[in-house]
């Protein structure tokens, strides 16, 4: 590759001159050949800081729910009763809409042996797949990047929208873009010592591995920035959204799907779940700031007919203890539900078991499905990558897709 | 004797980049620098905790006050060590340091136990690794981290005994999981008192029945399992590799590697021959192991200080630029250290990189913000944000040592003393009209400074 890029742009050189330099490349970037391509966008939601399960999916008819909780329960009147035994907390109005709609798939008692109740390293082994005793310095998401499209020589496969990226989406050789807008990732790389370093250094000129490397990702990630931004500014999204910074993350998705361009993953995060202290508040307005931007989102891909396109998946890194604690708040736990969303879900609504309040280990629910079983599934059976090194060990694939 | 651009390499892997203001003289050996760099600065900024939380049942207001003055300690005794990263007569036991920190890697929140911690670092950080690894092993953060307090006779917890194999010594692969039982037994027992902070060997949890460790089988204590470790050479092998990569940063070869581990083993793990070895060796200035080893962020940042002379106003700052480029001092990721290399860049690092100069020397405004992990005890979460970072350089001393006859031949200096590796041609121009070529511009130095730090090229050292 190095030495093929470094022979036309040598010989374009001569003819052209180098202004012309980046559109070429760019053009030759935009239409790799390896990409295994099945036409489907995942959307992965991340609730930081260790979302109370319990009181998001309610087992209103478990009496032990209401002893442990005497102050924290949401009263069963209240709950939004969704199955014979279990319902949504009662600021969750438009997830039961979308539930209703059997747009929601909702997994229980997802986690993974010898949990980690540590915020940072249990959130590592979310993003990295890892067992609880395995350091990986690679994501999942990463991973599926390295598998599906080794030689893309695009920065934009996975976008997470936000200033840092996390290790879910770094891999080994290629790694997402992180931004909080198209408009300011535009502006910063337009910035014009930027310009003038990208347009006056082609990584091909630099043999030290890397040396090439660093000039290679500032290349991608100019040239994914202009990208994004032409095609991103004639499809603004006219939805309503909650005036809500996670909403307005939603609706830079939202428009990047409806412009059609050709990312595979977005991640976006929405934090302030580690209610160890009077939660009762701060859960319910991050409750309900969840559950009307995902439904504003989920409205705006159906109103453009994408909804069909997209699977969108929500975790924590824990769930909280059964039992609430001293300060009206509750503690780090383990298990918890996730959320699948998707317009043509082959499981909706409940589909394993509610958590068991009888058998605990030491206050904490028991996992049933390792999450990596879900990971896989979502690998396997919606972006159609089927790679042992992406989910490392055996993982039962669900059906819920 | 070391010329100057080997005394560059030098400052770049065994400090934080060449010191522009404190000139070293160019006539001294390695182990002469190496003497007057080393100085053991222990911090002693936060007092000990004299409370014993868990068994005086304090009132909620009490733990409140606590936990306050905890968060306030953490950032404290962050910038406290960062301060003193740089310190010149200190900076290459400091730079050592930080590497042991990343080897033996650990999150404690209580920062009177993570100060006691790179303390007993610090002094062993030149010294024999055996001494070292039994401190650390004993050493209270540690013990906490990796759960060996609740390593006991009746129930075992095999999480200290499998890191101290893994992670701090042999090596993955290099023992079986027997090995790991028999030594978690050996440990269980070593604990240590909430009230005053130090080692305790709980008899009554110690497991005193026979053990078997690779191959022996006794009545081993976990000092004998720690020795046993120690004789054997894969220690050797494993922590001089681990040494070269991070100082060397690129695969040395084999029969090398081989010399110095052999050394290292026979020497009883002399860090300080180790690497005064590795700085005498002509190899080692060879060029290709000169700027290829992506800067991690503590390095960078640190780097930038040496180079600029400069301090941060600000300490709050620091530790948002430790946060937003993603390596926060005394809060690696997890026991396994830091990420390396290539794996500190990714499209959004490396422009925040390349921004950071204009931030830090011109002042410009910040919009960069850093994740929020969500974690309500986390104090760097309060920080996640910075609007203007107050910098300041030493400008004057700078134009002193960089300002020449010519503006090309200032550029040509301070390229020589910002890079590793030379720039190209189109760089070296486009920074020449972004700094205009009049040297009388008070400016034009600092153009010239901001322009080479934002090269890819200097995230290289």
């Amino acid at each position: 590759m190095t030495s093929r890029r470094s022979f036309i742009k040598k010989s374009a050189l001569a003819t052209a001159g180098t202004m012309l330099l980046p559109n070429f490349l760019k053009a030759f970037e935009m239409h790799p050949g390896s990409v295994l391509d099945s036409g489907k966008i995942l959307v992965v939601i991340q609730l930081s800081g260790g979302n109370d399960g319990l009181n998001t999916v309610i087992p209103y008819r478990n009496d032990l729910y209401y002893s442990n909780r005497p102050q924290l329960a949401i009263p069963k009147e209240r709950v939004l009763q969704a199955s014979d035994s279990l319902g949504f907390h009662p600021s969750l109005v438009k997830l039961n809409e979308l539930y209703d709609q059997g747009y929601l798939s909702i997994i229980n008692n997802v986690g993974y042996p010898n949990p980690d109740r540590s915020h940072f390293r249990s959130m590592d082994i979310w993003h990295t797949a890892s067992d609880s005793n395995e350091y990986l310095n690679t994501g999942w998401i990463g991973r599926y990047l390295d598998s599906s499209c080794r030689d893309c020589q695009v920065a934009h496969r996975a976008i997470e929208i936000d200033d840092t990226l996390s290790l879910a989406l770094k891999g080994e050789s290629i790694k997402g873009l992180a931004m909080k807008n198209p408009k300011r990732l535009h502006q910063i790389l337009h910035n014009e010592f930027f310009q003038y370093v990208t347009k006056n250094n082609l990584p091909g000129d630099f043999d030290e591995p890397t040396l090439h490397y660093l000039y290679k990702t500032l290349a991608e990630t100019t040239s994914s920035a202009d990208y994004i931004y032409d095609k991103a500014k004639i499809s603004q999204s006219g939805a309503t959204y909650p005036n809500h910074e996670f909403a307005g993350q939603l609706k830079t998705v939202a428009e990047l799907i409806n412009s059609g361009i050709d990312t595979k993953v977005y991640y976006v995060s929405l934090s302030g779940f580690d209610t160890h202290v009077r939660q009762q508040p701060v859960h319910e307005r991050l409750l309900s700031i969840y559950a009307e931007s995902v439904h504003a989102f989920i409205t705006d891909l159906e109103k453009n007919n994408r909804f069909q396109d997209v699977l969108v998946m929500s975790f924590s890194e824990f769930g909280r203890r059964v039992a609430q604690n001293g300060s009206a708040g509750t503690d780090h736990g383990t298990a918890n539900n996730l959320f699948i969303m998707g317009k043509n879900l082959k499981q909706k609504g409940f589909i394993n078991e509610t958590p068991d309040l009888t058998k605990l280990d030491e206050g904490d629910l028991i996992h049933q499905v390792d999450f990596r079983s879900v990971y896989a599934t979502v690998l396997n059976k919606w972006l159609s990558v089927n790679d042992p090194q992406i989910i490392k060990g055996k993982f039962q694939l669900l059906d819920f897709i | 004797m070391l010329s100057p651009s080997q005394l560059k390499h030098f400052n770049n892997r065994a400090a934080f980049g060449n010191p522009g203001l404190n000139a070293q003289s160019t006539t001294n050996s390695v182990s002469t620098i190496l003497k007057h760099g080393s100085a053991n600065k222990p911090i002693h900024i936060i007092e000990k905790l004299e409370r014993d939380y868990e068994s005086m049942r304090p009132s909620e207001a009490e733990i409140k006050e606590a936990f306050k003055k905890n968060k306030e300690d953490q950032l404290i005794l962050n910038t406290a060590w960062f301060n003193q990263l740089i310190d010149p007569s200190a900076v290459l036991r400091e730079k050592m340091t930080f590497f042991w920190h990343d080897h033996f890697a650990c999150r404690t929140r209580n920062a009177f136990l993570a100060q006691e911690q790179i303390n007993t670092i610090r002094t062993y950080a030149f010294g024999k690794f055996g001494d070292l690894l039994m401190a650390i092993s004993k050493d209270p953060g540690m013990l906490q981290f990796l759960n060996n307090q609740q390593n006991k006779k009746d129930s075992p917890n095999e999480n200290f005994a499998r890191e101290v194999m893994e992670l701090f010594t042999l090596g993955r692969g290099k023992y079986t999981e027997e090995d790991i039982k028999n030594a978690a037994r050996a440990f269980t027992g070593w604990a240590f008192n909430p009230v005053t902070g130090e080692f305790l060997f709980r008899q009554r949890q110690h497991d005193f029945e026979s053990k078997t460790f690779r191959g022996k089988t006794g009545n081993f204590s976990g000092e004998d399992i720690i020795t046993m470790i120690l004789e054997d050479k894969q220690t050797a092998v494993f922590i001089t590799k681990k040494i070269c990569q991070f100082f060397v940063g690129a695969e040395i070869p084999n029969a090398t590697l081989q010399e110095l581990s052999e050394q290292f083993y026979k020497s009883d793990y002399d860090i300080l021959q180790l690497v005064t070895t590795i700085y005498s060796s002509d190899w080692f200035y060879e060029n290709g192991f000169k700027g290829n080893r992506i800067k991690s962020p503590v390095e960078l940042i640190a780097g930038i200080q040496v180079h600029t002379g400069g301090n941060f106003q600000n300490p709050l700052n620091v530790i948002f630029l430790q946060k937003a480029l993603g390596q926060i001092l005394l809060q690696p990721p997890n026991v396994g250290g830091w990420p390396t290399g290539k794996e500190w860049i990714d499209s959004s690092s490396l422009t925040f990189r390349m921004s950071l100069p204009s931030l830090l020397l011109r002042n410009t405004e910040n919009q960069f913000m850093a994740k929020d992990d969500g974690d309500a005890n986390d104090v760097t979460n309060t920080i996640a944000k910075a609007g203007k970072i107050s910098f300041s350089s030493d400008w004057n001393t700078l134009s002193k040592v960089f300002l020449k006859n010519s503006a090309s031949d200032t550029m040509a200096a301070v390229e020589d003393y910002l890079l590793a590796v030379p720039t190209t041609d189109a760089n070296r121009k486009m920074i020449s009209v972004f700094a205009g070529s009049s040297q009388d511009d008070p400016e034009f130095l600092k153009k010239v400074f901001i322009g080479y730090m934002s090269l890819p090229e200097y995230q290289l050292s």
